[in-house]
């Protein structure tokens, strides 16, 4: 930057942005702290910290607030031209929109369907590939959810690998079935090939069955802990047997290849299967008597099992409560989730149902909903790259999760990631301020903030961070100052 | 000096703001007052009390180390009609004692055991036992059976018992981004590194003051817990940067490439950084590493074996670097993992979810050698798993106490037998 534009600029700005935020006061007083009703005054020194122990003011009462509270949880943050659409939109028709748009595929990742031993797909061009799509995507609602799915019917690429397209694949799934119903999520999340390597189900059989899959898919896929005994995971080990990954071309070309180097002879000839999913084989599942399993004695096969599983009471509370720890509020009372989980139930396990039902429920826009919950890393980052309007960003975030604690395709342990208050420690919070200045000043070209406290923090500040907005010396300082703020963590 | 004044003001302010908080000054000011639990999240000064040198490191085999691949029962004819596979470790196992043998990858270890530097703690568990990661990890971290405690066990240990307003280094996570479970508890400052070298902010000074006042007084439900993370990022910025010179390690810590990508921790570095606070006095009490991937559904011994190599390399390395210094007598480590394994092993050569396990503790105040028992193979309850002979809680109260100088009922709700692993 020239040294002789900028005093000039600053003051500019600075002028703009003190009539904004006194417009704000106009509006609603409450909203705002003191310090913002004196806009003639050496803004950083002389405002006074807010006492702790205290929580927001809530704006919600205002139908433009809560467009934007949606559009924070809902997708990874707005434009202000999104907003804009939103709000003359108003609150109701913007959900429908959100929930009833088709889902939208990104364009084939170069390289990925010929994933194979000899031809991997590093884990840092589907993750980039994902992040770019999701500063893309004309479905903002459904990619938020494909992440949320990511991490609950989760798998890495530590144990899948990235010899095959299996990762590829998964995300694509998981992005088709994102708002599909809970039954049809099931069924391809336990024939899903990633999935079939991650939690061992491919290489179970019915004589000695693998009990990891079938574990998981009722402790944290549906039903949770208390739902099942020890014998339901045997039996249900047993009956899920029988499944394998399937292979590609490419994948049996490189088996040949490394047999040929190693001038082994395999006992038989690889050969391509056709599907994405995995293969069922009856030879390797269980054939013997009907066994229990949840308290009914029968013949068990793959939909037999998930069937049962969703004829349970426990699954509809379970998944609830989950979404609403990720969507809504941080501790959903048991009502709330009774009401969800009821919604859930009978338009049979419906993922927009339940959706609806918390987007319009009365906890989302309560006072104690607001900035309840703590932004995932991705969101935060790929929030701070739509708000800079840069794609290229991405070339940033894809190594930036890892300190926040966040990277795709590599959540902590099977149970995924988890949410709000354990995103935070000296370590996280360090990352995500240090992403902040990383990213203001990596952007080419950065739109005005002017008006960014108000489109991205409802002009609701504490009287630092107005304190901190008003004393930052050009857009870069400012940008960095608002995304580093307590505010811009929060949704 | 400069963080450590600003810190201080910043907490008495607040402090003196919680006083009339939600009053009529901060209403006017626009705020609410936060209507829940989270207020409690406040700024406690703890009570100072210990006042000896001793240091835990607590290091967790995440996703349930097997015991019985760990250390071998030799002479035991049920492990090798259970392990059709896996029982062929025991033909290279390192003997100690008559019938127990290490795994072949423990030489390390073995060595301080010889030495008596090691004990073994066998067929440590709980009652009725969960055999999900998720909740038998809530057991072991918050030392509650019953899973109705919230806080960790260490989080308490340094609430109760450590001065740890001034000192956010009394605990620390190196190696990791958030607060493990153990350390849980919101009275306890801590601190979590998960490298030292980008433990810096970018943009230095201006932008280590700048963010300290963006986090003044947040509102909020997670307002203190944000002003807290980085007040104790500015104060461990300034810690690590007043002892960067004094360290230089005393042995050699060296990671396996191959398997860190496999088990995304490097507990090498982690336990380097873990002996650099140490060494270089910045008064840290208790940490807390980890390493991931036992969780061997599936082929598991060249996985298992691998890990347990690093593992070995790594703990060696660190009992040798803090030797080295001097500081290998006031230092203990311990080893915790969720649960052990199921004794059969399953269709991939690997094996499911199990029960009690072994737990090593490691140090020059440790009195050498075997403790409790192994839980027989010859009688396996209905899901195929072991029963537990000493209760892991046992292990806690002896850290507690005969090691650290703290009374363990600040941290334990009862009283355990007593398990005499210190000298």
């Amino acid at each position: 930057m020239k040294a002789p534009e900028q005093p000039t600029k600053r003051v500019d700005r600075r002028t703009v942005l003190r009539a904004a935020v006194a417009a704000a006061v106009g509006v609603g007083a409450s909203r705002v702290v003191a310090a913002a009703a004196q806009p003639g005054g050496p803004a950083a020194s002389s405002a006074p910290a807010a006492p702790a122990g205290l929580d927001w003011v809530s704006p919600l009462d205002q139908e433009s607030a809560r467009v934007a509270h949606l559009l924070r949880r809902a997708t990874f943050g707005a434009t202000a031209a999104e907003l804009e659409q939103a709000r003359s939109d108003g609150y109701a028709r913007t959900v429908e929109r959100l929930i009833e748009t088709p889902v939208a595929q990104p364009a084939a990742l170069d390289g990925a369907e010929g994933a194979s031993q000899t031809s991997p797909l590093r884990p840092q061009a589907l993750i980039s590939w994902w992040l770019d799509w999701m500063l893309a995507t004309p479905t903002p609602f459904a990619e938020r959810m494909t992440l949320f799915w990511h991490g609950h019917f989760t798998s890495d690429f530590r144990k899948v690998t990235p010899q095959s397209p299996y990762l590829y694949w998964q995300n694509r799934t998981w992005r088709t079935f994102a708002l599909a119903d809970l039954g049809t999520q099931i069924h391809q999340v336990t024939i899903d090939p990633a999935m079939l390597r991650y939690l061992d189900l491919g290489s179970s059989t019915g004589r000695e069955p693998n009990e990891n899959y079938a574990r998981e898919l009722m402790e944290l896929f549906t039903m949770g802990p208390q739902a099942y005994t020890e014998d339901d995971v045997k039996a249900a080990a047993k009956a899920l047997a029988g499944w394998r990954e399937p292979l590609t071309q490419p994948m049996v070309d490189a088996l040949l290849v490394r047999a040929e180097t190693r001038q082994q002879t395999l006992r038989r000839a690889p050969t391509a299967d056709t599907v994405k999913t995995g293969v069922y084989e009856r030879a390797r599942a269980y054939r013997g008597p009907a066994f229990a399993f949840l308290g009914e004695t029968r013949v068990w096969d793959t939909e037999a099992i998930l069937a049962k599983i969703l004829a349970q009471d426990a699954a509809a509370p379970h998944i609830a409560r989950k979404v609403l720890t990720a969507f809504a509020t941080p501790a959903p009372s048991g009502d709330y989730v009774a009401r969800a989980a009821d919604a859930y139930r009978k338009s049979g396990y419906d993922t927009k149902t339940l959706m609806r039902e918390v987007f319009l429920s009365p906890e989302f826009a309560a006072p104690s909903s607001y900035r309840a919950l703590v932004k995932t890393p991705i969101e935060y980052m790929v929030g701070i790259a739509k708000a800079l309007g840069d794609r290229r960003l991405v070339r940033l975030m894809v190594g930036a999760g890892q300190g926040m604690g966040q990277t795709l395709y590599d959540p902590p342990n099977v149970g995924g990631w988890p949410e709000n208050g354990s995103w935070i420690s000296s370590s996280a919070m360090l990352a995500r301020a240090n992403f902040a200045t990383a990213a203001a000043s990596a952007a080419k070209q950065p739109p005005s903030s002017a008006k960014a406290h108000q489109t991205l923090l409802d002009a609701t500040l504490s009287a630092p961070t107005l304190a901190a907005l008003n004393a930052a010396q050009g857009e870069t300082a400012r940008w960095a100052v608002l995304f580093a703020s307590p505010e811009f963590q929060l949704k | 000096m400069v963080a450590t004044l600003d810190r201080l003001k910043r907490r008495d302010f607040l402090r003196a703001g919680l006083v009339f908080g939600a009053g009529a000054a901060g209403l006017a000011a626009g705020y609410a007052a936060v209507p829940d639990v989270f207020a409690r999240a406040v700024y406690a000064g703890t009570k100072s009390g210990v006042t000896n040198d001793r240091i835990l490191v607590m290091v967790q085999l995440g996703g349930g180390n097997d015991g019985l691949q760990t250390v071998i029962p030799l002479a035991d004819a049920a492990y090798r009609d259970l392990r059709p596979r896996l029982g062929s470790a025991a033909d290279e196992a390192l003997p100690i004692g008559s019938d127990l043998g290490l795994n072949k990858n423990l030489p390390g270890l073995r060595g301080l055991f010889d030495q008596g530097k090691v004990a073994i703690v066998q067929g440590v568990g709980y009652p009725k036992p969960s055999l999900s990661h998720f909740d038998s990890i809530r057991v072991w971290e918050t030392a509650d059976p019953e899973r109705r405690q919230q806080d960790g066990w260490l989080g308490k240990t340094i609430a109760a018992s450590y001065d740890s307003a001034g000192h956010p280094l009394v605990g620390c996570a190196c190696g990791t981004t958030s607060v493990p479970g153990a350390m849980r508890d919101l009275e306890a400052t801590l601190t979590v590194i998960d490298d030292e070298r980008s433990f810096k902010w970018n943009g230095g000074e201006r932008m280590d003051r700048a963010i300290g006042a963006l986090y003044t007084g947040t509102p909020g439900i997670y307002g203190a817990l944000f002003d807290r993370s980085i007040a104790t990022a500015r104060d461990t910025i300034a810690q690590l940067a007043t002892s960067a010179a004094g360290y230089v390690p005393k042995a050699k810590y060296s990671d396996d490439a191959r398997l860190v990508y496999s088990s995304k921790n490097q507990l090498a570095a982690a336990l380097q950084l873990a002996a650099r606070l140490i060494v270089t006095g910045t008064g840290v009490k208790i940490l807390h590493v980890a390493l991931s991937g036992f969780d061997t559904h599936y082929t598991q011994q060249p996985r298992h074996d691998a890990l347990l190599a690093y593992l070995d390399s790594a703990l060696v390395a660190f009992h040798a670097d803090l030797a080295g210094y001097g500081m290998s007598d006031r230092v203990v480590v311990a080893t915790w993992s969720e649960f052990g394994r199921r004794p059969r092993e399953n269709a991939s050569a690997g094996t499911d979810h199990g029960t009690a396990s072994d737990v090593f503790l490691i140090g020059d105040g440790v009195k050498g050698g075997l403790y409790g028992a192994r839980p027989s193979l010859a009688k396996l309850d209905p899901s195929g798993n072991s029963g537990y002979e000493v209760d892991f809680r046992s292990v806690y109260q002896e850290i507690l106490q005969s090691h650290l100088g703290i009374d363990p009922r600040e941290v334990l709700p009862a009283t355990f037998d007593r398990l005499p692993v210190f000298a």
